[in-house]
């Protein structure tokens, strides 16, 4: 068996606009013809093997439908019985924070395709005489 | 730059990171560390009485060993850090699900450190995220890219994703 410590992980979750499925997406990924472990999921898939081929198809695979596909990466290899939900029962650790996050994955999209700039300085606090002015202003 | 992001496991954030050209710091390649190393000491997790010793260097003795043990495998990635992206109120379950001492103790090295810091809430509406989103991004942008090679105009996403494709090769 090869080592496992130079390999990665990855998830690839599709967003709720996303322009192909999660079996579409594994059929890509097995086109790639890369040397991967390719997992079909609920919410995309899982890809497993060296970090060089792991990135090439996060590359690829990104550009099919750049704002809807979103990738992390995942400490267990796929099918790790320690994780697997085939071999321990209920979800899996991690399943309820990525469903929440799945939420908001349409809107992420909406701000990834309409981006805006927008400032990152805390709006100031108004001084008394400077309030007093406006007042004034606005009493006039 | 290698930027933390906090929740340490967040897909959104560790997704903006990447799509910007930097490094994000999450806690996966922390844990894959643990859980493929050939040498088991203690499955399932391979946290050994290693891990609180470790952990001295960012909780007293007094502390749990728990947050001891967690702050060892955190305390990697505050130290690696050149920025950090703060995601405050972050449901329950996000993160280091257990132990909000670990999280509210890794927060404020992050805080301690005098890295550029960038403090969100976490978004509930479609308004709310957006102006995460930019706030994200626009944060990114400032901070000093790891390879400047070529053109860059990344205003919008396949320009992004030629950025992305670039910094990687």
């Amino acid at each position: 068996m090869s080592p496992q410590n130079d390999k990665v992980t990855r998830m690839f979750v599709l967003g709720p606009k996303a322009q192909l499925s999660q079996s579409e997406l594994v059929g890509k990924l097995h086109m790639l013809e890369l040397p991967l472990t390719i997992k079909s999921t609920c919410y995309g898939a899982v890809i497993h093997g060296e970090e060089k081929d792991v990135l090439e198809a996060v590359n690829r695979i990104r550009k099919l439908d750049p704002s809807n596909i979103f990738t992390k990466d995942r400490g267990f290899p796929p099918g790790d019985p320690r994780r697997c939900r085939a071999k321990r029962g209920a979800a899996r650790e991690g399943f309820h924070q990525l469903e929440k996050e799945y939420e908001l994955l349409e809107y992420v999209c909406d701000a990834l395709e309409n981006p805006e700039k927008v400032s990152l300085e805390e709006p100031g606090k108004v001084t008394p005489e400077d309030f007093k002015k406006i007042a004034q202003e606005c009493e006039k | 730059m290698k930027i933390a992001v906090f929740p340490p496991n967040s897909l959104i954030l560790a997704d903006m990171v990447e799509r910007r050209g930097h490094e994000p710091l999450v806690i996966q390649k922390e844990i894959r560390k643990k859980v493929t190393d050939p040498e088991i000491d203690s499955p399932p997790f391979n946290i050994t009485e290693e891990e609180p010793i470790k952990g001295l260097k960012y909780a007293a003795i007094e502390v749990p060993s728990g947050v001891r043990g967690r702050m060892a495998i955190f305390g990697p990635i505050i130290d690696e850090a050149e920025a950090a992206i703060i995601m405050e109120d972050a449901p329950y379950g996000f993160g280091c699900i257990g132990c909000a001492r670990t999280n509210e103790l890794s927060m404020y090295f992050l805080r301690k450190r005098g890295i550029p810091v960038l403090e969100i809430h976490y978004p509930e509406t479609r308004e709310e995220t957006m102006e995460v989103v930019n706030r994200i991004n626009t944060f990114l942008d400032a901070l000093e890219k790891p390879d400047e090679s070529g053109e860059d105009g990344k205003t919008d996403e396949p320009q992004e994703a030629e950025t992305k494709e670039q910094v990687e090769e």
